[in-house]
Order: C-alpha cells, then sequence, then structure tokens
C-alpha cells in the first residue's frame, strides 16, 4: 500500500532528526500523538502539533507518561496508528504500559531520543543507555522491535519502517534514537507519497461470530481488530487463549506466551535489518548502533589507512539481536570492537554469541557526548595487535577515561 | 458486583444506543460471559490506566461511547481523573468505590475486614462527586449496589452527555475482602439503613463522613465543551481551510 | 571541509545564523552539512551556540574537532570559543560587541560593525545577517547565489527584504575588507 498524499509533506528540508521522525510518523499515517513533552523529545513533538492538524492527524499533551502511552494503545484499538515520543525519565514511566501493548499484540510506535542518565542525568546531552532498558524494561517475557537510526535523514525513512513492522509484526517498536542526531540538522528528502510504502493494518474481515483476536495466522501473527464493529471484544494484559480470556494454567501460559516470543524469533530474518562491511576478510569487526556507528566510521578510516584489515557491521535493528550474524562472524575474525555511550549494554549480547571465539573489546563512554574517531581506531588497532584469547569483555581506556582517572578519580584498591 | 452490571446493561437498554459502540476499559476484571451479556467491548487494561486508553480510544474513533470502568482510579488513576474532567474528555466514567479508605465509623463494612486493614482504616477518603465537579465534570451521581434503578437512570442519561460524566458506585471490590460471600445481603441492609437520597445537592457536602447517612443521588449536570469541541474551534480558527475538523459533530 | 562555531547570547539568531548557512551549503551547493546547537538554558538568553560542518562527503562526526572558523557576536561567545579556533583559523566579529585579545598563532581576524550596520537598516535584530553576508564573502565557505536562496527560507516572509539587504550590506563590506587587505599597505 502506498503512503496518502495527504499525509506526505513532500519536499526538500533542513531539519533536525526529531522534526523528522515526527514527519515521518505523519507520512507514515499515524493518526493520534499523545506525549508529554521532555528533552530532547520535544521538537518532534512540537512539529507534530504543528504539523498534525494540518493533515488530519490529532495531538494531545496527556497529565503524564503513563496517559502518553494509554492513550496510544486506546486509539491503536480503536483502529488508527499512534506514536508516542519521550526520554529519559518519560521512558522509564512508559514500561508498565510496554509490557501492556506486547501482551496485547498492539502495534504501536514509541520514538526515544535518549539522553544522558541515570535519573535526570544530562537531559540535553546525548546517550545510548536505554538499549537493555528497551528489550528487558517491563516485567515477563516478550519480544519487540528497537531501531537505531543516525540523521535525521534516517529518522523520517525509519520512523516509516518502524510503523510497517508494528503492523507487520503486531508488537510495539521502539526508535531508539539519541540527543545527538535528535539535535542534529541536516537535509532530509521527503519522496512523493507514491515512493512511500506503508504496510496496512492486518484487520480481520471475516464474519464476526468467528472472529479469534488472538488466533495466529502461519506466520504466528494473528488478524486484529478495532472497537466498535460488534465483535465483542475482550481484551486483557492476562494471559489469555485465542477468543482473549484470561487463562491460568501452565500449558496456556507456555502457548501464549511462547508465540508471543516466537513471532518476533522465528520471523527474526525479515525483521533484522544489519549494513555490513568489509567484514570478509576482516581481523577486527566494530559491532555499533545509532550515532556511535555514524563515529565509527571515520575510526575505520583512520584504522583502515594504517594498514588494518577492518569491516563494519551496523545494528539498524537492534532487537532482536542478530545472534547468528555475530556466532558466524566470531569464527572467522579476531575480535570486535563495540563503541556505545553507556558502560556497556549491546557488547555483552556481542560477547555471549562469540563464545570465547573472539576477543570482545567495549569502548565506553559516560554520555553527554560522542566517541572521539581516534578512541575508536585505537581499540581497533590494539584489538588486532592482541593475539592472546582474553575471557570476557576487555574495556579499552579511551582518552576521555584517561583524563578523568588521571585526575585522581579511581576506586580504592 | 453483579448487581451493578445489571445496572449498567439496563442503563444502556434505556438510553437506546447500540452497543456495539460502547467500549469499557477497565480496570475492573470483568468475567467474559458478563462482557458477552453486555454486548460491548472490554479491554482489562493495567490498574489505574483506564481513562488514559479511553482517551485514546474517543480521540481515535470519536463516534464511540466509551465507559471507563476505574476501580483504582482515586489512586494509580487519580491524574488522570483530574485531567480528564479539566479537558472534559467525553468518557462516562463508572468509579466503582471498594471502600479501601476510612469509611463509616472506622469500619470498613459492617461484619467484614478489609484484608489490607485487619486493624480497620484511618485514612480519609476522597469525595469523588466534589472531586470531578471541581475539576470540570459535567455530570455528577452517586449510587450504591442497592440503588439498581436509579443507577441503571443515571448511565442512560450520562450515556447521551456530551463531555465527562462521573458516576461513584458504592460496591465492594472482591480483592479487598477476606469473605465475600457473607457481605453480598448485610452489605445491601446497610446501605438500605445508611443511606439517603439527595438530588442536586451541592457535591461538596457529599463527603461519606463516618456516623453519618450516605448521601447518593444525582449531583450535577451541566454543559461545557468537550477536548474535542475546543481542539476543532481553535485549530479552525487558526488554520482556517487548511483544518479539517476531527470527528464531526459528535466530538 | 569547514568546521564552523557561531557564538552570541540568545535572540541574536545564533542558532539561524547556523541552519541558514547549512541549509544553503547542503541544499542549494549541493555539498553536506551538518549544524548542531547548545540547548539548555544557555540557549535561552545567556550564551548561546550553534556549531556547523561543511564537507564534501557526508559528515560522519557531527561536532567540531578543530574550529577553523568562529563567528563572535558577543564577548562571552568570543571568550568561551575563541580557545577552540584552530591556529590557522578564521575570527570573524561584531567589532562594536566584542574586544577581541592579542591574536595568536596564525589567527586571522575580520571584523565588522553588524550591529551599527542593522541598526542603519532599521532592525538590530537583522546583525546576524549582516555577519553571515561578511561571513559569505570572506569564508567562501558557502557561494553567494545559495545564501540568497536559503535566507528567504529561513525567516518569515515579510522580513525577507529587509534580511536580505542586511546580508547585501554584510557582503559588500567583506569584498571591500579583502580588497583591502591585497591592496600593499
Amino acid at each position: 500500500m502506498k503512503a496518502s498524499p495527504t499525509d506526505v509533506l513532500t519536499g526538500i528540508y533542513y531539519i533536525d532528526g526529531d522534526v523528522a521522525a515526527g514527519y515521518g510518523a505523519l507520512a507514515a499515517g499515524c493518526k493520534l500523538v499523545a506525549g508529554y513533552p521532555i528533552t530532547p523529545s520535544t521538537e518532534a513533538f512540537e512539529a507534530m502539533c504543528r504539523m498534525g492538524p494540518q493533515v488530519g492527524t490529532v495531538f494531545i499533551q496527556m497529565e503524564d507518561e503513563f496517559g502518553s502511552i494509554s492513550a496510544v494503545l486506546g486509539a491503536v484499538w480503536s483502529g488508527v496508528k499512534s506514536m508516542t515520543i519521550t526520554s529519559g525519565p518519560g521512558y522509564s514511566l512508559m514500561m508498565e504500559s510496554i509490557g501492556f501493548g506486547a501482551m496485547l499484540e498492539t502495534p504501536f510506535v514509541l520514538l526515544n531520543i535518549q539522553r544522558g542518565g541515570p535519573s535526570t542525568g544530562v537531559p540535553t546531552k546525548t546517550g545510548q543507555a536505554d538499549m537493555m532498558q528497551s528489550r528487558w524494561g517491563s516485567h515477563g517475557d516478550y519480544e519487540l522491535i528497537a531501531i537505531s537510526p543516525d540523521s535525521p535523514q534516517e529518522m523520517f525513512d525509519y520512523t516509516i519502517k518502524a510503523f510497517n513492522l508494528a503492523e507487520k509484526y503486531r508488537c510495539p517498536v521502539m526508535i531508539m534514537s539519541d540527543e545527538c542526531v535528535g539535535h542534529m540538522t541536516e537535509k532530509v528528502v521527503i519522496p512523493e507519497a507514491d515512493k512511500i510504502e506503508i504496510e496496512p493494518r492486518r484487520f480481520y474481515k471475516g464474519p464476526p461470530e468467528k472472529y479469534l483476536p488472538f488466533s495466529p495466522d502461519p506466520d504466528l501473527v494473528p488478524k486484529i481488530a478495532k472497537a466498535g464493529d460488534g465483535l465483542g471484544l475482550y481484551i486483557t494484559g492476562r494471559v489469555h487463549d485465542e477468543r482473549g480470556y484470561p487463562v491460568k494454567n501452565e500449558e496456556f501460559k507456555a502457548k501464549y506466551v511462547r508465540r508471543l516470543v516466537d513471532k518476533i524469533r522465528l520471523n527474526k530474518d525479515k525483521i533484522i535489518e544489519l549494513k555490513e562491511e568489509s567484514t570478509d576478510d576482516a581481523d577486527v569487526v566494530v559491532v555499533s548502533y545509532g550515532i556511535s556507528s555514524r563515529v565509527a566510521v571515520k575510526g575505520v578510516e583512520i584504522a583502515r589507512q594504517k594498514g588494518i584489515k577492518v569491516g563494519a557491521l551496523r545494528l539498524v535493528t537492534v532487537w532482536p539481536f542478530p545472534d547468528e550474524k555475530i556466532i558466524d562472524l566470531a569464527k572467522k575474525v579476531k575480535a570486535f570492537v563495540v563503541p556505545e555511550i553507556n558502560y556497556g549494554q549491546i557488547v555483552f549480547d556481542v560477547a555471549r554469541c562469540c563464545h570465547g571465539q573472539a576477543n570482545v573489546v567495549l569502548i565506553p563512554h559516560g554520555g553527554a557526548g560522542v566517541h572521539n574517531p581516534l578512541d575508536i581506531s585505537d581499540a581497533i588497532e590494539s584489538a588486532a595487535k592482541e593475539d592472546k584469547k582474553i575471557e570476557g569483555v576487555v574495556e579499552f581506556k579511551t582518552r576521555l577515561e584517561k583524563i578523568v582517572f588521571e585526575r585522581g578519580l579511581k576506586f580504592k584498591e | 458486583m453483579n448487581s451493578i452490571i445489571s445496572a449498567f446493561s439496563k442503563g444502556i437498554e434505556k438510553s437506546g444506543i447500540d452497543r456495539k459502540k460502547i467500549s469499557m476499559p477497565s480496570d475492573v476484571p470483568f468475567n467474559p460471559d458478563v462482557v458477552k451479556a453486555l454486548g460491548v467491548d472490554y479491554f482489562q487494561i493495567p490498574r489505574g490506566r483506564a481513562i488514559a486508553f479511553g482517551t485514546g480510544l474517543k480521540l481515535g474513533n470519536p463516534s464511540l461511547k466509551v465507559v471507563p470502568v476505574a476501580g483504582d482510579l482515586m489512586t494509580l488513576g487519580g491524574n488522570h481523573f483530574v485531567h480528564g474532567a479539566r479537558r472534559n474528555m467525553e468518557l462516562l466514567i463508572i468509579c466503582v468505590n471498594s471502600f479501601v479508605y476510612k469509611k463509616i465509623a472506622g469500619k470498613p463494612i459492617p461484619s467484614t475486614q478489609s484484608a489490607f486493614s485487619p486493624y480497620s482504616t484511618f485514612e480519609e477518603p476522597f469525595n469523588f462527586p466534589h472531586l470531578g465537579n471541581s475539576c470540570g465534570a459535567i455530570y455528577t451521581a452517586r449510587w450504591t449496589a442497592l440503588h439498581t434503578e436509579e443507577l441503571a437512570d443515571s448511565v442512560a442519561e450520562a450515556l447521551h452527555k456530551h463531555g465527562l460524566s462521573v458516576i461513584e458506585v458504592l460496591a465492594p471490590g472482591p480483592n479487598y475482602y477476606t469473605d465475600i460471600d457473607s457481605i453480598e445481603l448485610e452489605l445491601l441492609k446497610f446501605y438500605h439503613e445508611n443511606s439517603t437520597i439527595k438530588n442536586n445537592e451541592d457535591p461538596k457536602n457529599v463527603a461519606i463522613v463516618p456516623d453519618e447517612k450516605i448521601i447518593v443521588g444525582k449531583f450535577t449536570d451541566k454543559e461545557r465543551p468537550t477536548f474535542i469541541d475546543s481542539y476543532n474551534v481553535q485549530h479552525s480558527k487558526i488554520l482556517g481551510d487548511k483544518f479539517t475538523p476531527h470527528g464531526g459533530k459528535n466530538g | 571541509m569547514a568546521e564552523i562555531r557561531f557564538a552570541g547570547y540568545g535572540g541574536q539568531g545564533i542558532i539561524r545564523s547556523g541552519i541558514i548557512v547549512g541549509r544553503a551549503a547542503s541544499i542549494y551547493d549541493d555539498k553536506f552539512s551538518t549544524m548542531s546547537q547548545s540547548f539548555g538554558p544557555e540557549a535561552r538568553g545567556g550564551a548561546c551556540s550553534s556549531q556547523l560542518v561543511v564537507s564534501e562527503s557526508k559528515v560522519l562526526y557531527p561536532y567540531l574537532t578543530a574550529a577553523g572558523i568562529l563567528v563572535a557576536m558577543s564577548q562571552a561567545g568570543y571568550d568561551k570559543f575563541e580557545p577552540e579556533l584552530s591556529e590557522k583559523g578564521l575570527l570573524l566579529y561584531d567589532e562594536d560587541l566584542v574586544k577581541p585579545k592579542a591574536s595568536r598563532g596564525n589567527i586571522t581576524p575580520f571584523a565588522i560593525p553588524a550591529t551599527r550596520f542593522a541598526e542603519q537598516l532599521g532592525k538590530k535584530i537583522v546583525a546576524n545577517v549582516v555577519i553571515l553576508g561578511f561571513f559569505t564573502a570572506i569564508t567562501k565557505v558557502v557561494t553567494y547565489e545559495s545564501m540568497k536562496k536559503a535566507i528567504p527560507d529561513s525567516v518569515p516572509e515579510k522580513a525577507i527584504d529587509l534580511n536580505l539587504k542586511a546580508f547585501e550590506r554584510g557582503y559588500n563590506f567583506g569584498l571591500e575588507v579583502l580588497k583591502k587587505q591585497k591592496e600593499p599597505q
């Protein structure tokens, strides 16, 4: 299905990542935005407030983040596409209903412009420390999809993709961007509507009396319905059977929750998008996502000038995690280098898939800035020289960390 | 709880509204058979979020009649209630007050004990109709599980209101009480002896006070633009033809 | 590649300056440009800055590594960002608002009474556009033609004429300054 021309603000813009994501959501056909403004995601909300009413998208500033995400879920069950936008503390508040949304197999999009944490952290500066929270933040077993764009243009493109994936797999999709990309202004090209592919909602179209809201299609994803169609919906966050009725026994619990995770795990190949470059004969592969992957390219270039065989693997979709890809590469390479703006999150998944076959180096960053490309090239260089197998994750001491430690901020021996 | 549901069903019948168009987001668990009998769309949602979820349903499809049923309304969902009333979102809120807070002479319910207050309760409760009214709700009423006819009438009436209506229903919630079976009959007797109907009473006078009769009735009924009305007026004024009003008149 | 810092105080159009030059470079000059701005209390009245990277290829590192050009519109902005200016950098400043220190390294200073020119044109607020004209003439990071297209995109319709006039004023002043520089003293 093509995008509706009335939703697409075709043109060439010079806008920041937040605004681009907002325009992407409009192009994808998002008809309700509910949010509570929080730095540094505010510009996305502002863009939708300004343009939304002109393209038939309703915005509402809710009383809090609980309300925002609940209203989004309500809107989806009323039959429209919906998203919310948040950051930092607001993201934490939304966790309860992210699990609820996953349990109800509700297709919705959440844009998280990550900022420096924990707690209030550094509201106006960047971070990538919500990555594990996006995967495990809500209680219980569930799977979802997370995408990490690296430029305003990608914010536009991948917001549309996020909506498409949400509809296709009936699950929450997180756009795990960050302040750097959100507040970065670049050229963004918004194409004509007929160049934009939109995934239609998987509405049930059969006879009402035969509808089973949680009876899956062969791809494990059930057809969805909307309120007001006379289907007598019974939708609950309790573990339920195909009718949606609550069940308590072990067998049903296993059956339902199994499918909830399997619909993502078994469709992984179709969901995951990676950008892989020169990994074939690489000694070292840099695994990164979002803004770090963009900065990493510069580090990779510097390392190559020094004659090091280095490849790059960019996780465009971070969740589900590309286990097989890492397992495969681990057999061939000497080491993985993982720069991320946190003290180790995705790096542990890389290590998990390595099975000790390759060294894993973390380039940490405490947030409020991005990596120095020289740190990345240095880490690549030292990883390429290391012939010993080292157990666990090795932490690379960046220039910044060295300065901090030289000033005497060290742990007691 | 069952008496409330049958009163609610009767209210829908009386209102003449198509049951298929009614959505009930609720944090009170309903049995699927009950929902089937009601003929509505039912969403059991996390505690306290019924009004916020309902706000999304209504904004997504303004032709729906949305009836959030709230048990944990004034605790987890307090903020949603206050702001829902302020913006006058068109919702009919059925607030099931299950006496977790101090009510009647220190005893939650006659001859029962609350599982969470074995030594009786001491906290002051909210006066829901007053709170709702002062935040901007356009219709407020309170009934008990005994007043099923009056409750049905209020439901029928409030379903046609454009704005946020709140009906408080005094009833025990099964989760809070140790001995639910024995209380039903005694409770009705208690409500009969200890309540008095005062329609049009100023909501500020209807707080539930120990040793005084519980005041029930339809307290307020007024008109005020809904959220969607105001949304449309404001954007039409500024954007003119660039703006298509949302949801037509039904908002 | 050019790395540019615009510095001033909130309300001077510092961030808009970054946007105009960035837009001119990436949309009309067909280059790549990335603009990042300072946020928080400093953007609401205090010291305020934006950084712009203009490049022939995709900008990978979004922030400045060594500022090649500093455009200073306030003393505080100058004081804060002068140290990051590279030794071969260009310093452009409003001579009525900034008193520069003794020049270091091979930094070339260029002064313009931008706010005074703006006042002569009728509105102090266009001082940033005057300095953009000056910037265009001196640095040649963006072309004159592209700037003439980018300015109308970024200002309210009724202010376009005034802004273009301001731009011309700064641009012509810049050309004069360059001409004088070439003449033997």
